[in-house]
This record gives C-alpha cells, structure tokens and sequence, in this order.
C-alpha cells in the first residue's frame, strides 16, 4: 500500500513538473469579492494588479517615485484643476471589447460622483478632491478637480481608479442599457479588465485562476495560469510545497522562517511591508485626557525589543509616522515617538497617575504577533508603573467611547504621507469621527497645506507641524512595520516588490520567474 | 409504526420553528457586522451609509419578515460580504464536507464495532487490554493534533499523501483519520460495553445450546441486540461532528467545506450566512435525532408498541 502511495504521489509530483509555466499559489486568505474600487482590503489587494490597468502606471521596482504610461500614453495639466489624459490606442478587455473614453469616464465617475455606498465609503478619504471626468473624444478624456491637486499622478494609479469596462457592467444585471447598483454586485464576482491575466475562475473566500491574456496592450504575461488556493493552516501550506501541491505560499509567521531557510527544497522572500501595526489611544477617555498619561504610555514601550523579540529583528521600527516609499515626503529626521522610560515615569508623577487600570483591546488573531506585541507592553508599562490589560475581543472597539487603547494598523494606500497617515488620521477622518481624536483649526490648517499645497518644501513643513501635535498629544504610536513573508519552491524567482502597495502578488513580465 | 413516524416528524417540525425564529433573534444579539471588521477605520457617516447598504436600519420587525421572506424563498438572503446568494455560497460547500462526514462515518463503523466486539469477547486476554488502550488514547488526542502529526508525516517528511483540498481519493485518508481517532475511541467503547452487557444473557447460552455456530450466536444474537444502545450513540457522536467537529480539520487540510465558511461567518458577523449555517446544523441534528428515534423503533418492537 505505501509502495503504492509513494508512486502516485511521485507521478504527480512529476506531473506538475512538467507544466512549469502553470503555478498554484497557496493564500491564507482569498477575497469575498473582486472589485478594485470599493476594496482596499490587504487580503483584496493580493489580486488585483495582475488583471487590472490603471490611467497611469507606475515603476515598482524601487521606492522612488517614477511614473510611466499605463492606459494613458500622456497627460498635462491644461489649468491647476483640469487634466487632460491621451488614452492609448488599441487595448482590448478580456471580453474582447475595445477600452475607450467611454470606459475610461464611467470607471472614474463611478467613484468620482459615487451613488453605490461601498463606493461612497471607498471614495470620501481619497478622492474627494476630484469632481468629474468627461470624455472629449473616443480617445481623450479630462478630469476636473475641485482644487489644484498635487497628486494627480499618484490619485490616477490608485487600485480604486482601475478601468473596468462599460458594456460588460451594464450587461450583468437588470436593464442590459443602464448601470444599476445590481451591475456592481455582479461586476464583484465576475471581475474583468486589461491586465495582463484574465480572471477564468473565482469562488469567493475559496480560489482564483488567472490565465494568459493574448490580448494585452504590454509585455504578455510569463505564466499561462495560476491558480490561488484558499489554505487556512499554515503548517499545511509550507507541507504544500513539499508534496508539490504549491509553488508559492503567502503569510509566514516570522518563527517558521527558520525551517524554511534550513530545507534545500525551499526559500523564502519578504519585506518590511508598507504599513504600520500601531497603538492607538482614546484622547477624548475620561482617565486619559491629561496628554502627559498618553506620552507615558507611548515612551514607556521599548519598540526595538518588540522587534528583536518578535520579528526576528526584520521589522522597521520608525521615529516618526513616515515611510521609505514616500519618495521626497520620506522624513526620518523626524523624532516624534521614542523610548523614554524615565521621562515616562516622571511624566506619570507630574499627571497625578494614580495608578488606575488601562485597558489595551486586540483581537486574538487579526494581526501577527497581535497578542504577543500586547502582552509585552503591559510588561513595559508595567516597569514604568501603569497598570495595564490586555482585552481579547474581536470586536472593533476603535469606535467605543470606552475604549482606552487598542491596536489598530495604518496601511500604505498609496505612496504618500495622505495615503496612510493622511487618511486616518484627517480633520473629521475616520480616528475624529469615531471620537478618540481630536481637531481644530490650527491642525486643519496645516493639514490643508500639507494636502494641497504644490510645493514639496510646504508639505514636508505641514507634515512635521502635524507631527508635532501628534507628539504633544498623542493618539497613536506606530509599533513597527511588520515584516510580511511568503516561501516558495527553490526554482522560483519571485519576491515583493518595493513600489507596490503592500501584499501585490505581481506576476506580470519581469515580476516572476520560473527555472 | 406509522402513527410513531408521524408523531417523530411533527416534533421535528415544531422544533425547527422555534429555531427559525431563535437563530433571527440570537445572532442580532451577537452584535452588528459593522462593529466588527468590516467597519474598521470609516466614519460615522459611512457607518450609517453602510449599516442602510446591508438592509440593517430596518426595524427588527421588518428585518425579521425578510429573513423569513428569505426562508421560505429557498435563498436566505444575500451574504454580506460576498453579495450572492446564500444558498448558493453553501451549495457549493456542503457536498464537499458531507462526503467527508460519510467516509469518517463509514471509517469509524469498519474498525470500531469489530474492534468492540474482540474487546468484549477477549476482555481478559491481552487482546481486550491492547484494543482499551488505543481506544483510550484516540479519546484523548484531540483531532487537530492527530491532523498536524499526520500532516508533517505523511506530508512534509514522506511526501506520501496531498494535504491540500478533497482533489482525489488520496485526499481523504488523512482527514478522515484526524476526524475519525475520537469517533473510533469512542464507538468501540460502546461496542464492547454493549457487547458485555448481552454476552451474560440467558439467551446467549440457549442459542449455544442450541449448538449454532459461535460467530453466528455472536452477530445475530449477541450484536443485533447490542445495536440497540449503539444507534443511538452513533446517532449522537455523528449529530456532534456534523454540528461542530470537522471546523478545525477542514481548515488543516484547506477543505472547500461547510466549517470555515461558518467560522468566518460567526467572526465577521455575516448574518444571513451565518443564520443559514445555524439553521442548516440545526436540521441535521435534528434530522439525525428522528432517524435514529425511528430506527430505534424499527430494532426493538417493544418501543414502538409503547408509544405507538
């Protein structure tokens, strides 16, 4: 019987040897849903790159801003709030419909001018400076902004501004002539686009299969499929490499990087992901309302440990809320967070602590290392004399008036200090909205100028102000950015690329390659 | 007989009734899927904007005279985060966890009520020690750890077995192992106790005297009627892991089944997913519960004389 076992399993195994440009991947969470424009999810955006297109591309092989053509061959400004795109000539849809202005208006309207609220959602952090797009003819569109708009480029490569096509939407449900909230819905579970890779199959939370689209305007795709399998367990997926029943695995967990390094039949690729795990505290708490309470609980968490101890030293632990891939908004000079357990205690002393409880909220597995990093703090803060719990709920307890601290994350939606902390973190954004942060006019207006001014040398100006605020009365501090991995088989070649938002499984030209 | 089968299911109507209503009612209580990951980092306004989207500013009255709209429509609603029918996001899943279900089932009865019967029959030999002993052993070894042990044997070490989804015949073995170590451990103990306790009848020994062959004497007369206490605890221990017990192996083994889809419905609060995956358990058990009340009936005659 084992005799038996052994040679089917071989015979497979050479069987998938055979087909070298076809992969399976293997994801610890795949998507509900596949939708670039009401998704900003960090399992949703593993999927979208390799179908969709947007106006205008980007280089992700450095952390440097570099913006090339993508659906757009050219743009001017033709005044400080209207743009004019050049769309490029001949590009099909995976349905083998032409993509022209059309396309192009409804796509961007849909979120510009938004009626289906997971739209709206997705659309009021980010967009919210755009006001139309309108076609000029069949291969020139413009975009009009509400305000002059210095990041135009970086708004137009947004995953939520990614084309999709016209006809094929209207066509899914209801009325085949009209766009109808119904045409989404389908749209979500039927996703088509320019990309390099057609989506062939989707079953939600459970598999998608891209294969080769022959059609596609750039460099053809270097796999002819792909298929990502849903495998919750982790153990069993670094197994699935093993027995050949997966080419890629994603989601690591810093401890099991070891075995894989030490197995000649495996390697492992990954990167301090664009985000940040942080500590979010409630300002607006009855017991936390004095700033030098916060300012203790921040000084007092010795983050580097945090990071030796749970990340193997591979996490990026930042002074400031900045990231590398902010190109000239990159500020580590910077000092907004650091580790002061002496200033935290005398602070303690000065506020009157007295010694109450201090509640610190997590769910029990949403982030890595999630509980480990909570339970360490309350060690940390324990040796500066606060009282602190750990709450393990899966309750988002971020919109709680009770709520005393808790962790949270900022991810990198795009490459600019609005993109993390500028969207959590705006005048009425999410954190004010919620009631455990606080405005006024003085931090309005430098986040204005932060947002909106044309000149590098302002923003960076802005951004350091709002830096200080934070740091005067803090909110949030940013733990680390986690160090994310994925294992494949040793002929492999892929890893992360630095330009991407964080978890992109690239497998376009030049992103992968199979030996 | 028929008037006891009737009688069996119009309870089991009445009590799915009342489950209908209570599964509505218990998950609203569980809190609102907005609060939960879904609504992470948005503001209040697309709080309420989102809390319309999903149909949840309803009144609880209106709300409960969808759901059961729904019900009765053979759909259950649209699932909150895949935006598609319910009915057709649990089609496609519960085939899958079902014939694991059968092949852990049909595992468990081969080996257990063999493995029983020697136990009870060799109960003083080292046969009857041997067989406690593993019984014993697979009670206490919870599945999750037998499914990570086989997993990093006969997957990661030997490369023998595919570890991932139910692609082929091969795919069963281990999770039908993980599944099966409790239910083995525990229907051979009810064998052999069940055995024990007919093996001293007097009409064991007529049916001997009669001069029948042993193993006829031992299955006709010793386990026909020891088969009365097993169904009912088979019906039990199957009712239990329909219910609850293949979560965790599935998730080991990356089975496209019925368990994570609840898992993941209970964590994120997806109601209409989750009241069909309560529900849908419910009528299992309860299904299973009837079946083996009429069986019951149907091996012992004086039970359905009683109440018939």
């Amino acid at each position: 019987m084992t005799k038996l076992l052994a040679t089917t399993a071989l015979a497979s195994l050479i069987a998938t040897g055979a087909f070298a440009s076809e992969l399976t991947v293997g994801a610890a969470n795949v998507s509900s849903y596949l939708d670039p424009g009401r998704d900003h999810s960090n399992v949703g955006s593993q999927f979208y790159y390799n179908a969709f297109d947007t106006l205008i591309a980007k280089n992700h092989d450095t952390t440097d801003t570099e913006w090339l053509p993508g659906l757009a061959t050219e743009w001017k400004l033709i005044n400080p709030t209207v743009m004019e795109l050049k769309l490029r000539e001949g590009v099909k849809f995976h349905n083998g419909e032409d993509m022209t202005a059309d396309d192009v208006v409804f796509s961007l309207n849909r979120m510009y001018q938004a009626d289906f609220p997971p739209y709206q959602v997705r659309a009021r952090d980010r967009l919210g400076n755009f006001e139309k797009a309108e076609k000029i003819d069949d291969y020139t569109v413009r975009i009009t902004a509400k305000r002059p708009e210095p990041l135009w480029e970086t708004l137009l490569n947004l995953q939520q501004v990614m084309i999709i096509p016209l006809d094929y939407t209207k066509s899914l449900a209801g009325d085949p002539d009209k766009i109808e909230h119904d045409d989404y819905e389908a749209f979500s579970l039927k996703p088509v686009g320019t990309g390099p890779y057609k989506v062939v199959d989707f079953v939600p939370g459970e598999r998608v299969v891209w294969e080769r689209f022959d059609d596609f305007w750039g460099e053809k795709a270097p796999l002819d499929k792909v298929t990502v399998k849903h495998m919750p367990e982790t153990a069993s997926r670094i197994t699935s490499l093993k027995t050949g029943e997966a080419d890629i695995v994603t989601n690591i967990a810093p401890d099991q990087l070891g075995l894989i390094e030490n197995d000649p039949d495996m390697k492992a690729a990954g990167s301090a992901t664009a985000l940040f795990h942080v500590m979010i505290m409630n300002v607006n708490h009855p017991k936390l309302k004095d700033p030098r309470i916060r300012q203790a609980m921040s000084l007092a968490i010795d983050r580097d440990t945090l990071n030796e101890a749970l990340w193997g030293g591979k996490a990026v632990v930042p002074s400031t809320h900045t990231l590398k891939e902010f190109g000239e908004l990159y500020q580590p000079e910077l000092t907004t967070f650091e580790y002061n357990p002496e200033k935290a205690k005398e602070l303690l002393k000065e506020a009157g602590y007295d010694g109450f409880e201090i509640t610190y909220d997590t769910a029990p597995s949403y982030y890595t290392n999630g509980v480990l990093a909570a339970q360490a703090i309350m060690e940390m803060w324990a040796e500066v004399g606060i009282e602190g719990r750990v709450n393990v709920q899966d309750k988002w307890s971020g919109s709680s008036a009770d709520m005393m601290a808790r962790n949270w994350s900022n991810p990198m939606y795009f490459a600019d200090p609005f993109g993390s902390f500028g969207v959590m973190w705006a005048p009425h954004g999410p954190s004010e909205s919620e009631g455990r942060f606080n405005t006024d006019e003085d931090y309005a207006k430098a986040w204005e100028q932060f947002r909106f001014s044309g000149d590098t040398e302002l923003r960076r100006a802005a951004y350091a102000e709002l830096m200080e605020r934070i740091k005067q009365d803090p909110p949030v501090l940013p733990l680390y950015r986690p160090y994310e991995s994925w294992a494949m088989k040793t002929n492999i070649d892929w890893a992360p690329k630095p330009g991407h938002i964080p978890y992109v499984l690239d497998f376009r030209a030049g992103s992968i390659a199979v030996n | 007989m028929l008037t006891y089968v009737l009688r069996t299911l119009v309870k089991m109507a009445i009590t799915l009734v009342v489950i209908v209503s209570l599964v509505f009612f218990a998950t609203r209580l569980s809190g609102n899927p907005v609060d939960f990951v879904l609504g992470e980092g948005i503001t209040r306004e697309d709080r309420e904007l989102l809390i319309a989207y999903y149909g949840l500013d309803a009144s609880i009255g209106t709300q409960y005279w969808r759901y059961l709209a729904s019900v009765f429509s053979g759909e259950f609603g649209l699932s909150f985060l895949e935006r598609r029918p319910v009915s057709q996001i649990v089609l496609g899943r519960a085939w899958p966890s079902l014939k694991l279900l059968l092949s852990a089932v049909s595992f468990t009865l081969i080996v257990s009520v063999p493995l029983g019967i020697l136990a009870a029959i060799y109960r003083t030999s080292i046969v009857g020690s041997v067989v406690m002993v593993i019984a014993f052993l697979g009670y206490a070894v919870p599945a999750f750890i037998i499914g990570i042990l086989l997993v990093l044997i006969f997957g990661y070490t030997l490369n023998w077995l595919p570890v991932i989804g139910d692609g082929s015949a091969l795919h069963f073995i281990m999770p039908t192992l993980a599944i099966s170590g409790m239910l083995v451990a525990a229907i051979t103990r009810f064998t052999r106790n069940a055995m024990l306790d007919v093996l001293s009848q007097d009409y064991m020994r007529t049916a001997r005297a009669k001069g029948l062959p042993e193993w006829i004497v031992i299955l006709k007369h010793g386990l026909r009627n020891a088969s009365i206490t097993l169904l009912s605890v088979i019906g039990l221990q199957i009712a239990g892991l329909a219910a609850a017990g293949s979560v965790v192996v599935e998730a080991i083994f990356a089975w496209p089944g019925i368990g994570d889809l609840l898992v993941r419905s209970a964590i994120l609060r997806d109601y209409p997913v989750l009241q069909f995956g309560v529900l849908s358990v419910a009528i299992v058990v309860i299904v299973i519960n009837a079946t083996v009340d009429i069986a019951y009936a149907y091996a012992d005659p004086r039970i359905r004389l009683a109440k018939g």
